[in-house]
């Protein structure tokens, strides 16, 4: 059983479009607890 | 076709990188640390810290240079699910998440995993679980250490020992200055680096080759590396699975956060840098994937990251390889000896030989023991023994007989203290068993299960019945 085309690129277009999104929402968590005052 | 010579960095290139990022390390540990009051402020980041940090942290503990360099080598060699299995390391962390909501709620106060198996289940399935845990602390530090000097002279051609060395002495020196402040403050930059560095990869592979014509290529010389159904893949995806929880369960790395966090951080913390992770090793791993498209010849399988990324990127893409293993291993570097350290300083130095030990005298200890133990690894780092590379697989059946005690001991108070210690023992030993006799792929599998029926038989046969308020006051007596 082949994985096809379209599978593989679902698969590896959605991984990277998390991994985009990883840093984007570390930043605001950073954001976020900066201004709470709740970073450390 | 290209050379694996294109792969690697001129020595120059990469001293100047090597300094750069080893100045930025040590001086933002330097600073953070300089912050961290008393012992708990050293050991434990004062306890508060946030969201942002806590899962950044959780991330680049488990993002070593294994995942960014080994994720396409197991592309490549098996394919689809190679990457896929290794991304169920994720699993670990997520199952992790509710520990670590437990872990605060029942020892506020605790400092260590050590703490946890000394109060639930007593001397003797303690020092089971030291020598354990230190086992596999120790061999998982050692693995890291050679892994930079390996991977320092095949990007740069730096000499092993320099390279490995150097590494090793600037991870100590900012855990040292700061503790765990300082590791996990150079440990959310490290992630966005390793982020923005995979995704940059990823993106150029994408543009460059395109799936289509990546796909034709390795459907016409690599076809069982799109096969979802290779045995050997789907065996490996399994072991993985055990020995990541087993890992996690277990290690005081993972521990010793889950005390840091402020109050209700622990889960979110760890279900997000799971969800967070679970992608990265496909990310960096299908690159692998191109290799038939760029018509690559890869001498050695665990180059064919930097390799690629050299073909797709120049000089500029080894460039951004070594940068982003750099900060892969300094952030598990940091880590593992923070708190090995911990380790070694309350549950050994205190709870063996000083145990009227004051905070100020651990405090200044903590610091020495960072040191030694950062000595010792480089010292069993210098000979480069490779086969010690394989420790890690060797301790798959170490680590999943800790699963079943951590876990049932954390929610379930009738578990047999001694049943605990036994399972640990038996579940090691036949473990390692079916290591020798079948394989690694079913080290960690036996070693789970195994360990599982004695829990469960022994707490069948002579339940227990255990007080959880006496892991807080415990705790909070010791602290």
């Amino acid at each position: 059983m082949t994985i096809s085309v379209t599978a593989l690129t679902w698969l590896v277009g959605t991984a990277t479009l998390i991994t985009v999104l990883a840093p984007i929402v570390l930043m605001i968590f950073w954001i976020l607890d900066l201004l709470k005052g709740r970073l450390w | 076709m290209n050379s694996m010579h294109s792969a690697t960095l001129d020595a120059a290139t990469g001293w100047l990188i090597l300094a750069v990022f080893s100045v930025i390390w040590v001086a933002l540990g330097g600073y953070l640390g300089r912050r961290a009051v008393g012992l708990e402020g050293y050991m434990l980041a004062g306890r508060k810290v946030g969201l942002a940090l806590g899962t950044a942290t959780a991330m680049a503990t488990w993002v070593t240079s294994n995942t960014t360099m080994a994720a396409p080598q197991l592309a490549l060699q098996m394919g689809v699910w190679g990457m896929l299995g290794y991304s169920l390391g994720s699993v670990g962390l997520m199952l992790f998440a509710p520990l670590a909501k437990r872990i605060h709620a029942l020892m506020p106060s605790g400092y260590t995993s050590g703490d946890f198996m000394r109060i639930r289940y007593g001397t003797t399935t303690w020092r089971v679980f030291l020598v354990i845990s230190l086992l596999y602390g120790l061999g998982w530090l050692v693995s890291m250490g050679m892994a930079g000097g390996v991977l320092v002279h095949a990007l740069t051609g730096i000499d092993y020992r320099i390279g490995m060395s150097v590494i090793l002495a600037v991870c100590v020196l900012y855990t040292m200055l700061g503790g765990l402040r300082a590791v996990i403050g150079t440990d959310f930059l490290q992630t966005l680096i390793i982020l923005v560095g995979v995704v940059i990869l990823a993106w150029l592979a994408i543009t460059e080759v395109g799936f289509e014509r990546m796909h034709a290529s390795v459907l016409d010389e690599r076809p069982e590396l799109l096969n979802l159904l290779m045995p050997a893949a789907i065996m490996f995806l399994f072991n993985n699975l055990l020995f990541g929880v087993g890992e996690i369960f277990h290690s005081n790395v993972w521990w010793s956060r889950a005390f840091a966090f402020r109050e209700g951080v622990g889960f979110k913390a760890y279900l997000i840098a799971g969800l967070f992770w679970m992608p990265i090793p496909v990310v960096a791993g299908f690159i692998a994937l191109t290799v038939p498209a760029l018509g690559l010849n890869v001498p050695a399988a665990d180059m064919v990251g930097p390799l690629v990324a050299a073909n797709l990127l120049g000089a500029s893409g080894a460039i951004l390889v070594f940068i982003v293993v750099f900060a892969a291993l300094a952030s598990s570097l940091d880590s593992l000896l923070a708190a090995t350290s911990d380790l070694i300083l309350t549950d050994i130095y205190k709870g063996h030989f000083r145990p009227d030990a004051s905070d100020a005298e651990l405090g200044r200890a903590a610091r020495w023991v960072v040191m030694g133990l950062g000595v010792f690894a480089w010292l069993l780092c210098l000979p480069r023994i490779t086969t010690l590379a394989e420790l890690l697989y060797f301790t798959g059946a170490f680590v999943a007989s800790t699963i079943w005690p951590i876990a049932a001991g954390l929610f379930w108070r009738r578990v047999n203290p001694a049943g605990a210690a036994l399972a640990m023992v038996a579940g090691t030993v036949i473990g390692l068993g079916g290591y020798f006799l079948i394989g690694f792929y079913v080290a960690a599998l036996i070693s789970a299960v195994v360990s599982m029926s004695i829990v469960l038989v022994s707490t069948w046969l002579r339940p227990g019945d255990f007080d959880w308020s006496t892991l807080a006051n415990a705790s909070q007596a010791r602290s």
